[in-house]
């Protein structure tokens, strides 16, 4: 909205002094800098370069050029994990954020029993997916309490992980549950910064609450939702615990991904240069995606 | 930052990141430091024997005696769990922090093999022939034995006393057509004739190439360049495994999830028999008393899934000290407590009987000639994961049998070519 003030930025600071300030602020970076260089840069970039080998932990290596890419585009198993994954990114995204923001919209006023409700939404973040898989997994099971659901609406009784239709939104589920929380504590915190009054003034015009969500607090969320959009779209990218310990990717690869083909070239079949063109193709998605979302979400940022 | 820094603060606030940057330069350089004791032997098994003290006190007993019987030679046993065994193996290989000899069952040995000492370059010629045909064939890849073997095990057919006598049947199945003859028995008593695990993360040597295998087919030919899975017998052993899982004789949530045992109808006495699980692993549901070991089913012949353990020596090695730290261990005498204290068999004919008067065991013992370790070849694991999902669609009714066995083939065939 026009009408909110976009806070004033700090004018750059010069002089000895600052330059002295940076200096010392930069050490204080440095040694983050130096694990990250380490550990997370240094890696990288040996993914990439192992991916033009074929490197294998048991057996050496040797540099084999696009090899490992071509076999990657003539690969069906890689196609099919590709659609699986972009299939259930397009499930749980959407189903995270707007879980995320519905449940942001129900605990954002302070009424009693408010920050009990937020720490219960929040606590899937902070619980182990493996270990809530498990539970899922007979939630799911023919007889489970989410068959019996189904069969009170007329549904199939059997289990969804059985179907390779159902078995991604069954995933999904289990993402946007484990997920959630986060959004909604990101989005909460941008709430609260949306000023009342606008709230106020809209109801004295007479906004019902779809419209005052529609025109006064949606257009504020818009940096935190893009911000959103971009973390739970590489979330989604990378899901892995959940698919195996559910699935194991079945049933007939309905819910292999990008990363468990990429875990079982890696660590069941040593295949690491093949494993790290998988990786390789996973970090160009993210990335296009990301840029996507940055122009049709973010472009006004 | 404050204005107003004095040189002594301005000091505490330089050293501090300085100090901070040392200490994870010191991270990082830790991470390659690297040491190692000629005389010492640095092996790695897994929870073999499963009560961590009982383990703990097999092998200290035998590093002891080791010791004491080589003095100036120390030995390292280092237990480490099952789970991702082989990503830590591979990864200290490969980084050259491997130890020097690691425990291994046959189906890992192909993978392993440039990174290991054979056999024969250290086994006394009087070991070698006191093996077992099973024990030394199952170590042998190309030609040359990889590792030492330490004990054998057996999957047999085990069955259900309690389910028996519920639906009023005296006699075990030992043959394809028996199993299936009471399958409509026990389901209309609400059992299961069987179980099949076919999450894609099971391995295929306990649960479908049995099945294979007893139709009279194998997963490779002879000289390991094709497979030969959609063969006629592969067709067979699979249309037999979907009619169970069409008629509702086994759990068909099975087959794409596998929950803890203890939510298994195996674990709640629901089903007849099984060859999926050992007598091992339901003997604290079902009861020792109600277990009932049968040979492998048969269609064509009685095969089952057996397995060796044994233990590898590692290039890099010190071979003298190495080699009579395993054939010390592998001795009969010694390999015994590890034997009997698992519930496992001996890999040497001089092993004997460790199990007189315990008339499961001995039953689970009689097996042991029908068992087979699977396929030894270095892509076995990768034709696993093109097969197992086909495998799925054909249980699902997405493909037929054949259909299903025809893309495995294809997939595989492509994989072996490379």
């Amino acid at each position: 909205m026009a009408v909110v003030a976009e806070p004033t930025r700090r004018g750059r600071r010069s002089g000895p002094q600052a330059r002295r300030e940076a200096r010392i602020g930069l050490l204080f970076v440095l040694p983050c800098f130096l694990l990250f260089l380490a550990f997370r840069f240094g890696p990288g970039i040996a993914g990439v370069l192992m991916s033009f080998t074929d490197y294998s932990l048991t057996g050496g290596g040797s540099f084999v050029g696009l090899d490992n890419f071509t076999r990657l585009w003539d690969d069906p198993l890689f196609w099919q994990a590709l659609k699986v994954t972009v299939l259930y990114t397009v499930l749980a995204v959407p189903g995270t954020l707007i879980a995320s923001v519905s449940l942001a919209l129900i605990t954002r006023r302070a009424f009693r029993g408010a920050k009990f409700f937020r720490s219960v939404f929040f606590l899937p973040v902070v619980t182990s997916l493996v270990l809530a898989a498990t539970v899922f997994v007979w939630i799911f099971s023919t007889g489970g309490p989410w068959s019996t659901l189904m069969g009170w609406f007329g549904m199939s009784e059997g289990s969804w992980l059985s179907d390779d239709v159902l078995v991604l939104p069954a995933l999904a589920i289990v993402g946007v549950w484990s997920r959630f929380g986060y959004g909604m504590l990101i989005l909460l915190a941008r709430m609260q910064d949306i000023p009342r009054e606008l709230e106020e003034a809209a109801l004295t015009d007479g906004a019902g609450p779809w419209q005052r969500f529609r025109y006064i607090v949606l257009p504020q969320l818009k940096p935190a939702l893009f911000f959103l959009a971009v973390i739970e779209t590489t979330a989604s990218f990378q899901v892995f615990d959940a698919v195996y310990t559910m699935t194991g990717g079945g049933p007939a690869n309905a819910s292999y991904t990008l990363v468990f083909q990429l875990y079982d070239a890696g660590f069941k079949y040593f295949d690491l240069g093949y494993a790290s063109a998988i990786g390789v193709a996973l970090f160009a998605l993210t990335v296009v995606v990301a840029v996507i979302q940055r122009l049709v979400i973010g472009k006004d940022q | 930052m404050s204005r107003l820094l004095t040189r002594r603060s301005r000091v505490r606030a330089v050293a501090a990141p300085v100090l901070a940057t040392a200490l994870a330069a010191g991270v990082l350089a830790g991470c390659s430091g690297s040491g190692s004791d000629d005389n010492t032997v640095t092996m790695w098994t897994y929870p073999v024997i499963f009560d961590e003290a009982k383990n703990k006190a097999y092998w200290d007993g035998l590093v002891k005696a080791f010791e004491k019987e080589h003095s100036g030679v120390k030995v390292k046993v280092e237990t480490f769990p099952w789970a991702n065994r082989d990503t830590a193996l591979a990864t200290a290989i490969a980084s050259g922090k491997g130890p020097d000899a690691v425990y291994l069952i046959p189906d890992q040995l192909p993978k392993y093999a440039r990174s290991i000492v054979p056999a024969d370059d250290y086994m006394p010629a009087d070991a070698k022939s006191d093996y077992t045909d099973f024990a030394l064939k199952s170590v042998t890849v190309d030609g040359k034995a990889l590792a030492t073997p330490i004990l054998t095990s057996a999957n047999p057919l085990i069955c259900d006393k309690r389910v028996f006598a519920a639906i009023g049947e005296k006699n075990y199945p030992t043959s394809w057509a028996d199993l299936q003859a009471l399958a409509p028995k026990l389901k209309k008593k609400g059992y299961y004739a069987t179980t099949y695990y076919g999450d894609t993360q099971q391995t295929l040597n306990m649960t479908f190439y049995p099945l294979l295998w007893q139709a009279g087919g194998d997963v490779f030919s002879e000289d390991g360049k094709t497979v030969t899975f959609n063969d006629a017998a592969g067709v067979k052993a699979l249309t037999y495994l979907k009619e169970f899982v069409d008629g509702g004789y086994t759990d068909k949530d099975l087959v794409t999830t596998t929950p803890k045992l203890e939510q298994t109808p195996t674990a709640k006495g629901k089903i007849a028999c099984t060859w999926q699980n050992t007598p091992a692993d339901v003997e604290p549901f079902w009861g020792k008393e109600n277990i009932v070991v049968q040979p492998p089913l048969k269609d064509v012949e009685s095969v089952g899934y057996g397995t060796v353990g044994a233990l590898s020596m590692l290039k890099g090695a010190d071979k003298k000290n190495t080699g009579d730290w395993l054939n010390f261990v592998a001795e009969s005498k010694n390999a015994a407590g590890l034997e009997k204290e698992a519930g496992y068999f001996p890999a040497r004919r001089s092993g004997g009987d460790l199990y007189p008067g315990d008339a499961l065991q001995t039953a689970v013992g009689a097996t042991l000639p029908n068992m087979t370790v699977g396929p030894l070849q270095e892509k076995a694991r990768e034709v696993q994961g093109v097969l197992a999902p086909e495998i799925q669609a054909a249980l699902l009714g997405k493909k037929s049998p054949q259909e299903a066995l025809n893309a495995a083939q294809k997939a595989a065939q492509a994989m072996l070519g490379r």
